[in-house]
């Protein structure tokens, strides 16, 4: 087996067709498709401030990677890494080491809070008094969290480094759940409406699959061996995984269906939830779906 | 032919003796999906050919948090 295009060795055969290719091709390959997303949903304009949440994994980091790579010509647009400490020892000081390590090889500047310095109490010395779902804790505190740090930091938008895997799970967990409406906030670009208070989140690796991000990062040296939250095994993401990546293996291409019927349709859920107003919590005043935002009635109910 | 194994998600290194890197794959249950693959250090694809000896390594793929 040869690459597809160039007739060398290659390095992977794309999740999603029956081409091949070698590490040159892969990476223009790579790069061209965060391109083509970035252009096509119109990710971001030439002269914005961007912050690209960056957690220490190949996904965030890779994303930083790229936008430096092709915002850098453009020279007007400015990047600047955010990232969230949730305190989970042995994991998140490991990644963030690394996050702090690309960002000053990139020379790009890195804003870091955390839960101890904005809640009390680091994400460990949460669960452990508190018999809570660890990712529920963890991604209503971050995505808090970026949202402020970015509302400081004067951010235009936030990029992450949310990938085709993540999204066909989101997608196929809120129908198992019944939750359309948080479908409707998916995409590559989040949220439904614009609004002061709220940075709209991009996804640049929209259309890439966790395999072919985890080649491009080994291939660029970008990939750490802490990339696997310790408290995210057994969740219920983590079987959406296993249970897509088998029917996959089994019947090839279902994670890009998933995703290509999906945005075809997500332009309908947007309109129809469009009506969902965005209002200010009543304890925090930070934007939230409903009259108190999630943080303020998590922090309530943990010891 | 025998060659080392190594899943690093689990932190597995095992002698099999296998003819491809699909049966080592399948003989540590390792999705393929889930895994990017080297030979002797190189990234390879799955359907690389192996040889008496050679070091494969399974590298997950899984980020999470």
């Amino acid at each position: 087996m040869t690459c597809s295009r160039c007739r060398t060795k290659p390095v992977i055969k794309l999740p999603n067709s029956n081409i091949s290719l070698c590490k040159t091709c892969f990476l223009k390959y790579f790069e061209r498709k965060v391109r083509k997303t970035i252009r096509q949903y119109k990710l971001f304009k030439k002269g914005q401030h961007i912050g690209i949440a960056v957690s220490g994994g190949k996904d965030s980091i890779t994303t930083l990677y790229v936008l430096n790579k092709i915002t850098k010509p453009q020279r007007t647009t400015k990047l600047t890494a955010i990232a969230i400490d949730e305190g989970i020892k042995g994991y998140r000081d490991e990644t963030l080491k690394f996050a702090k390590k690309v960002c000053k090889e990139l020379k790009i500047p890195l804003e870091t809070t955390s839960y101890k310095k904005e809640f009390g109490k680091t994400l460990d010395q949460i669960l452990k008094k508190n018999d809570i779902k660890p990712c529920t804790v963890c991604g209503v505190f971050r995505r808090y969290l970026l949202n402020k740090l970015a509302q400081k930091l004067k951010l235009d938008i936030i990029a992450t480094g949310h990938n085709l895997d993540d999204e066909a799970q989101s997608i196929l967990m809120n129908q198992f759940k019944n939750n359309i409406t948080a479908s409707a906030r998916l995409g590559p670009i989040t949220g439904i409406k614009s609004d002061k208070k709220f940075i709209r989140r991009i996804k640049p690796l929209y259309f890439l699959t966790e395999k072919e991000i985890m080649t491009y990062a080994y291939l660029k040296n970008l990939a750490t061996k802490y990339d696997e939250c310790p408290y995210a095994k057994d969740s219920y993401r983590d079987e959406m995984r296993t249970l897509i990546n088998n029917f996959d293996r089994k019947y090839p291409s279902s994670k890009h269906s998933i995703i290509n019927s999906f945005i075809e349709i997500l332009p309908l859920l947007k309109k129809n939830h469009k009506k969902t107003d965005i209002n200010y919590c009543k304890s925090c005043g930070e934007p939230t779906s409903q009259e108190e935002c999630k943080t303020c009635k998590l922090i309530r109910e943990i010891k | 032919m025998k060659i080392i194994a190594i899943d690093e998600r689990n932190d597995i290194e095992k002698r099999l003796d296998v003819a491809s890197i699909i049966e080592a794959a399948n003989k540590l249950n390792i999705n393929l999906e889930e895994v990017i693959i080297t030979k002797n250090n190189e990234l390879v694809t799955e359907k690389a050919k192996i040889k008496e000896n050679d070091e494969i390594k399974f590298l997950s793929v899984i980020s999470g948090g």
